[in-house]
């Protein structure tokens, strides 16, 4: 939930209330309201705030090139227009340029029906309480009349909220909830804030631990200086629609519904915890496994597909691309396609079509039609490639990614739909153990998406170690790795600021791995914050340790890893762990489709 | 004055730009391609920055870009290759290419060498208007570098305003949905496109899909002009580039 302060003026006031997680601050420009901001206001208050704190004007009936004047003179980035402006005014208000909240009074007699003419000429409705004076008044309407509004618009509440009313507001559960609008409730006087009251107050909403978490994207997408949307303008449209979309739907109860019991009943979650006892003793520890091998395709792709092929239904997409290097994620998307009936069109590099055979005739038999990548050196990075170029011709397809990599929302919107699996970790531990917290959490790091899942909810427990394992193929030194964070270093790939295997002159390099999930030179851009900010630990393991630590896997507990989670198992050989340690390793896929390559190793 | 400015003050229609990826078809051809687009009458040129991974390219500008790789191409040597172009060329010339390599060599060094060798302007598709504005675009202005900004059929009215503030020397208007060397169809909706990005207060050449006299005539009358890269390439490889560019006349 956002937070708009409303019915700032002085600028002393607001240099208290910077450091707060304010996200939209309010300035009114109504000469009859007592917090009037007057004739003579300096320019330079509102930019008191920093970049991220989006400055609203208020405005009552006023003229539009007035409006549009003050606008430009103080850099406004929204306006509030809070009498009875029409719709065709906020249309000429939006079309200039600024984002329109539109402001209504609400009693019992409302009719929400008469909103419906503004939903195209607004970005937000804000519901104040009714008065003679438009707003302004210090009380709360009845919110039960909320449960009316229907439309797809989000609002912000207004009208009379104190610091008793936090309880209550966490219990709100309107999905078209967006912010806040606080004024008031928390003044010591009219245009004067009281910054310690609204801090408190803040704090009791929970908003600050999440505004602050210093592993969570930012607005813009960034994980500390990582991520971004780094894309050509022919996909900014199709990228603002996901970015103004995702966190929307992903907190309707519609699309939760829809996913819990798909990840229920189709991908047959909770995956099992497994206690791996002959592993533990042979390295004397306690080892867990946590088996998302175990689901429908045989691996952990599919709570990310599910999760996008519900998100492409609702923004209405028919047609949907995906790349994919092992087949893992192609066939995934081919499942869930082949489910909802949607075309599903899979780039896979050609050299990949050739060496995964098995993946690309389940793909055409879920009835996927499966692409060739022929340019560049015909791997995953190419794939990737050719699926934005298909996005690029055909903006109304839904690209459905298949890791945390990509421009902003991807990297977060796929950690998410994976965040499944640490928070059924938490669970299950915690019955187990009576901790939820593990001391360890291993995975394997291609671009990223099991290694993600798997760290969500532990970001911010300090004393949860994360150890991410990348492939080093042949060996870090050898030229022929996938080891982006040991030997790569800052750059841009497929929208994304992250690091990054490239030479001396910015082009990027081929990377090698036995195994095809983890031959990605890049790395989403929530493990490269993880690494330079040292949150987790990255190791690497070799084709030959990854292989080895497969064998030892299926002769102790009767489970065949996939290539990609074996890299994660063969770390247990270079790590130290205590007798009373617990160690949760993400078994992220089964190893039947490597079956080739190990029958090569060890026959 | 920046020679890009200039011309769009000299001339106000069927201004014809060229692109050609730098070091294609052979490592050495950069400045001779520069001198006979000259020769031949170009207003204006792009040069490319062949890249590894050219998201916004079709397999044409892909294929070119990759040779240029091989023969050996890098963004040191192209500045080395253009140090005595003002000798002989005084069309604009702008760089064209994708941030990473860029970033790569790093953005003061790009600029102080882009200002030792008489580069005008830069189109970087990737890099993104925000960040551009915030980190910077003061350092272009001073280097007097325009950074070229695109608008494509599917940006926004509310995009639109932002970008046409941003803008300098003048915008690059994608005809198409489609990545480069595409074909163009005429539709009532495209060219009410065109209109509307040539009503507004900062020049325009139309790019994408414009191969030839009939299809760059087409472009120019909605805008101040055109651009042709994919049909230029294939001359270029095929040996008629002078060919190809007496055509257009």
């Amino acid at each position: 939930m956002k937070i708009k302060v409303c019915g700032l003026k002085h600028s002393k006031n607001i240099k208290e209330l910077t450091q707060l997680p304010i996200d939209y601050a309010g300035f009114i420009f109504y000469p009859k309201s007592p917090r009037y901001v007057g004739e003579e206001f300096d320019a330079a208050i509102p930019a008191l705030f920093s970049k991220s704190t989006r400055k609203v004007g208020v405005f009552v009936n006023e003229e539009l090139d007035v409006l549009l004047a003050k606008g430009k003179k103080y850099k406004l980035d929204a306006m509030q227009l809070h009498g009875g402006e029409s719709a065709e005014y906020c249309r000429k208000v939006k079309e200039a340029g600024f984002e329109v909240i539109k402001a209504f009074q609400m009693n019992d007699s409302f009719q929400f029906e008469s909103l419906e003419k503004y939903g195209n000429v607004c970005d937000f409705f804000l519901f104040d309480t009714k008065t003679e004076n438009y707003g302004g008044s210090g009380r709360k309407f009845n919110w039960e009349l909320l449960e009316n509004y229907k439309g797809s618009i989000p609002f912000f509440l207004s009208g009379g909220i104190g610091a008793q009313d936090a309880e209550q507001i966490k219990q709100l559960s309107h999905d078209k909830l967006y912010a806040l609008d606080l004024n008031s409730g928390f003044e010591l006087q009219p245009a004067k804030k009281n910054a310690d009251q609204l801090e408190i107050f803040l704090n009791k909403l929970e908003l600050n631990t999440m505004n602050k978490d210093k592993y969570a994207v930012d607005e813009r997408g960034y994980y500390g200086e990582f991520g971004g949307a780094y894309i050509p303008e022919l996909l900014r449209k199709n990228v603002d629609e996901l970015q103004e979309n995702y966190l929307k739907i992903l907190a309707s109860e519609q699309f939760k519904k829809d996913y819990a019991r798909l990840l229920d009943n189709y991908v047959g979650r909770p995956t099992p915890l497994t206690k791996a006892g002959n592993l533990s003793k042979r390295y004397g520890t306690n080892i867990y496994l946590k088996r998302e091998d175990l689901t429908h395709t045989g691996a952990h792709k599919i709570n990310n597909t599910i999760g996008q092929i519900l998100l492409a239904k609702y923004m209405g997409k028919k047609r949907i691309i995906a790349e994919t290097g092992a087949g893992q994620h192609g066939v995934a998307t081919a499942t869930v396609c082949a489910l909802f009936g949607l075309e599903c069109i899979v780039y896979m590099g050609a050299l990949d079509v050739e060496r995964q055979a098995p993946n690309v005739a389940r793909m055409k038999m879920l009835g996927a039609k499966v692409v060739p990548a022929i340019s560049g050196n015909q791997t995953l990075k190419d794939a990737t490639n050719e699926a934005i170029r298909d996005w690029i011709a055909n903006p109304e397809s839904f690209y459905l990614i298949g890791s945390v990599v990509g421009p902003h929302p991807y990297p977060d919107l796929v950690t998410r739909l994976q965040s499944i699996i640490s928070k059924e970790i938490r669970e299950q531990l915690e019955k187990e153990t009576g901790n939820p917290n593990p001391n360890y959490v291993i995975a394997c790091v291609g671009g990223g998406s099991n290694a993600a899942g798997a760290f969500y909810h532990y970001l911010n427990e300090k004393d949860v170690n994360l150890v991410a394992v990348e492939a080093s193929g042949l060996g870090v030194e050898s030229g022929e790795t996938a080891a982006t964070i040991t030997i790569g270093d800052i750059g841009f790939i497929h929208g994304s600021k992250t690091m990054l295997m490239q030479d001396d002159d910015g082009q990027i390099t081929e990377p090698y791995s036995i195994s095809a999930g983890l031959d990605y030179p890049g790395v989403g851009p929530l493990h490269a914050h993880l690494a330079v900010s040292g949150r987790a630990q990255f190791l690497s393991a070799t084709d030959e340790e990854a292989l080895n630590a497969a064998k030892v896997l299926a002769e102790s507990e009767g489970i065949i890893p996939a290539l990609e989670s074996s890299h994660a198992l063969a770390v247990l050989e270079k790590m130290q762990f205590k007798k009373d340690d617990v160690v949760v390793i993400n078994l992220s896929g089964r190893g039947d489709k490597d079956m080739e390559t190990y029958m090569k190793k060890f026959n | 004055m920046n020679r890009i400015d200039q011309l769009f003050q000299n001339k106000q229609k069927d201004i014809l730009s060229i692109y050609f990826p730098a070091g294609y078809p052979k490592l050495e051809d950069t400045l001779p391609t520069l001198q006979l687009l000259q020769d031949k009458g170009v207003d204006l040129v792009e040069i490319g920055i062949p890249f590894s991974d050219p998201l916004a390219d079709g397999p044409v500008i892909q294929t070119a870009a990759k040779q240029a790789l091989d023969n050996g191409m890098t963004l040191q040597i192209l500045f080395d290759q253009l140090k005595d172009a003002r000798k002989s060329i005084t069309m604009p010339l702008i760089l064209m290419g994708y941030w990473n390599t860029v970033y790569k060599f790093g953005v003061d060094a790009f600029l102080a060498e882009c200002q030792k060798v008489g580069i005008d302007g830069v189109i970087l598709p990737d890099l993104p208007l925000e960040e551009y504005q915030e980190e910077y675009k003061a350092k272009f202005e001073a280097a007097g570098v325009h950074n070229v900004l695109l608008v494509t059929p599917q940006t926004t009215d509310k995009r639109l305003v932002t970008i046409e503030k941003a803008a300098s020397g003048f915008l690059y208007m994608v005809s198409t949905a489609s990545t480069t060397g595409g074909a163009l169809q005429a539709s009532k909706e495209r060219e009410d496109y065109f209109k509307k990005i040539a009503a507004l207060d900062i020049p325009s050449l139309i790019g994408f899909g414009i191969h030839d006299k009939v299809s760059f005539q087409h472009a120019a009358s909605f805008s101040n002009g055109a651009i042709i890269g994919t049909a230029f390439i294939k001359a270029l490889e095929k040996g008629n580039a002078a060919e190809f560019l007496e055509s257009l006349q």
